[in-house]
């Protein structure tokens, strides 16, 4: 803990990342309460506001939807979803990467294959062509099809670590005490490789955000009326010389929260590879 | 050379069992989308006989292998088949010119951020822990994270709408050509350009630290070479190798952001049209596009990696680890 914060000290970058993420996660949380507009409510007298507006801190849409509320609502869905995405898609690509690391010779190459052709495919246009297909994307889908679309880049990473770990002289004598594979694997070896995993995981966060976001932007993210801010830049641009604020402050949102998660990996992956 | 022809031989070897294989999925997958395929071409109002027929005479009922079969050999012989949504209009006839512009803008994002990322990575490297450093580093850091809409979106604000250099949509006018209207092309090309230059700059400034860092260039450098011939003759031929690879690893990214920004632009590109198929539900025309940025995407990152090994004499005499 002393660590962390010393580091902090010499990081004062991160600590702006840091509170910028808590300053969204706050949002998502209490700020539904914080405002009077609901994302729904057209206000039709006030169509294109400008920011500060009869009300309307940030102005509203081409329909007089409050902005803000929208925003804030809107933060809820691409923070659940891409916490549970970087989760679920290191949890997967863990059990996989070192399953197939662990035990080699054909199980190995059966995964390297899979892995290959499931990368051939771009990760964002195979999320967006099954979404797509799927149709009514909603949290769980979103989240099921982009971990799918990430696990071939965090197992390969686990498998690799557990490869540097795999000819260390405490698995041989927990192989000799006769210790089952399981155990060998999550109890001796995780242990000792929780720093690059949880490396990958955060630097995954930052990817999930930018790629819901992506999503949301192509239509095939959370659906309406649920405020989404990738659709909400798409769907405000044909409005932009008008009111670019309804496509700015979107924009800007999702950029905060993407660089300040950047940052905030940034420094974890410095913290944590400084200290092995 | 040989070892750079036997890796040739086997990557072709597994994009054409990739191939295989994913074509089988995407087939699949477009199978289990909801929604009659005959009942989308004859309309809403059709009636059930003349949707039956249709399906008759399409062959729809006939078991999913022997369908898929029927467009495998399509496929193979480069029929793609026809569009639904655009009334059965041959796929080859609108595809091609589309990949061609998809490829046309790749190639000036690629003609910008190559040389960009590689001389600020290269500067960063060299001026390690000074401000410019600093400066470069937090640049790539933020740039790497911005989805390509959202800088897409900054750029039409500034360059589009407040100082009108460029148009804030890139749709090419009807009867004219691509050539005609080259500055459509900037804005899209510099929001892919964003992306990557924090990728590779960020990745070259490494290599470049490395290399620095090196007893052959330290050698260099106290033999009292000139320090510019040592920085390009001697380091940064060395430091370019990983550049290649994350440039070619990232090409992934770039088709999935050619999407997003033709989508942003309205630029008629592949991305563009893979998303009207998926909007209109085009069945033949999704299940073409999805082949298509496999077969463009492996083939490129095919072609990275035997630069690689060509590049680095290691992999092609000794046969590395790849």
């Amino acid at each position: 803990m002393k660590y962390i914060l010393y580091q902090l000290k010499n990081h004062p970058l991160a600590i702006v990342g840091i509170a910028i993420i808590v300053f969204w996660l706050i949002m998502a949380f209490f700020g539904p309460s914080m405002i009077s507009f609901t994302y729904t409510a057209m206000d039709s007298e006030h169509q294109m506001a400008a920011p500060g507006e009869n009300g309307h801190l940030l102005g509203t849409d081409s329909l007089g939807r409050d902005l803000l509320a929208r925003i804030i609502f809107g933060s809820r869905s691409i923070l659940t979803v891409a916490l549970l995405t970087s989760i679920f898609s290191t949890f997967v690509g863990v059990v996989l990467g070192f399953s197939a690391g662990y035990f080699g010779g054909k199980a190995d190459s059966v995964f390297l294959r899979a892995m290959d052709i499931l990368m051939a495919i771009p990760p964002l246009v195979l999320s967006m062509v099954i979404l797509g297909i799927l149709g009514d994307s909603n949290i769980a889908s979103l989240t099921i099809i982009v971990s799918i679309a990430f696990v071939p880049a965090t197992a390969r990473v686990s498998r690799g670590v557990l490869l540097t770990e795999k000819s260390q002289e405490y698995v041989s004598a927990a192989r000799i005490r006769g210790e089952s594979h399981l155990y060998i694997m999550f109890v001796e070896i995780l242990p000792n490789t929780t720093g690059p995993i949880i490396v990958e995981a955060t630097a995954r966060f930052a990817y999930s955000i930018m790629m819901v976001a992506s999503l949301g932007f192509l239509g095939v993210g959370m659906q309406p009326p649920t405020p989404d801010w990738g659709m909400m830049v798409i769907e405000n641009k044909p409005i932009i010389s008008q009111a670019p604020w309804a496509v700015l402050f979107p924009a800007l949102a999702i950029a905060s929260l993407v660089i300040a998660i950047s940052i905030f990996s940034d420094f974890v992956s410095k913290v944590l590879i400084h200290e092995r | 050379m040989n070892r750079t022809l036997s890796i040739l031989v086997r990557r072709l070897g597994s994009l054409l069992a990739t191939l295989v294989v994913m074509s089988f999925v995407i087939f699949m997958l477009v199978e289990i989308m909801p929604g009659d395929v005959a009942q989308m071409i004859l309309g809403q109002s059709a009636t059930e006989e003349s949707v039956a027929a249709l399906r008759e005479a399409r062959g729809l009922d006939d078991p999913v292998l022997q369908r898929y079969g029927r467009w495998i050999k399509g496929v193979v012989v480069g029929d793609l088949g026809e569009s639904i949504y655009m009334q059965g209009v041959a796929i080859n006839s609108i595809l091609w010119r589309r990949v061609g512009h998809s490829l046309i803008l790749a190639l000036t994002a690629f003609i910008m951020f190559v040389p960009l990322s590689i001389f600020f990575g290269v500067l960063a490297g060299v001026k390690e822990k000074k401000p410019t450093d600093s400066i470069v580093s937090f640049l790539g850091l933020a740039t790497m994270a911005l989805p390509e809409f959202v800088s897409g979106v900054f750029l039409i604000t500034i360059f589009a709408v407040q100082l009108n250099w460029f148009p804030i949509v890139s749709v090419i006018p009807i009867g004219e050509s691509l050539w005609n209207n080259l500055n459509i092309l900037i804005l899209p090309a510099l929001s892919i350009t964003f992306v990557m230059f924090g990728y590779v700059s960020r990745m070259q400034r490494s290599s470049m630290i490395m290399v620095m860092n090196s007893d052959y260039i330290r050698a260099a450098i106290l033999k009292g070479m000139p320090r510019k011939y040592v920085i390009f003759r001697h380091a940064l031929k060395n430091a370019l190798l990983p550049t290649i690879t994350i440039i070619g690893m990232n090409m992934g990214w770039l088709f999935g952001g050619l999407v997003v920004v033709e989508t942003l632009f309205g630029y008629p590109g592949m991305g563009s049209l893979l998303m009207t198929a998926i909007k209109t539900r085009d069945v033949p025309l999704i299940e073409a596009c999805v082949l298509l940025i496999t077969v463009i995407y492996s083939l490129s990152t095919m072609i990275t990696d035997i630069m690689y090994s060509y590049l680095n004499p290691r992999i092609r005499f000794q046969g590395g680890q790849r």
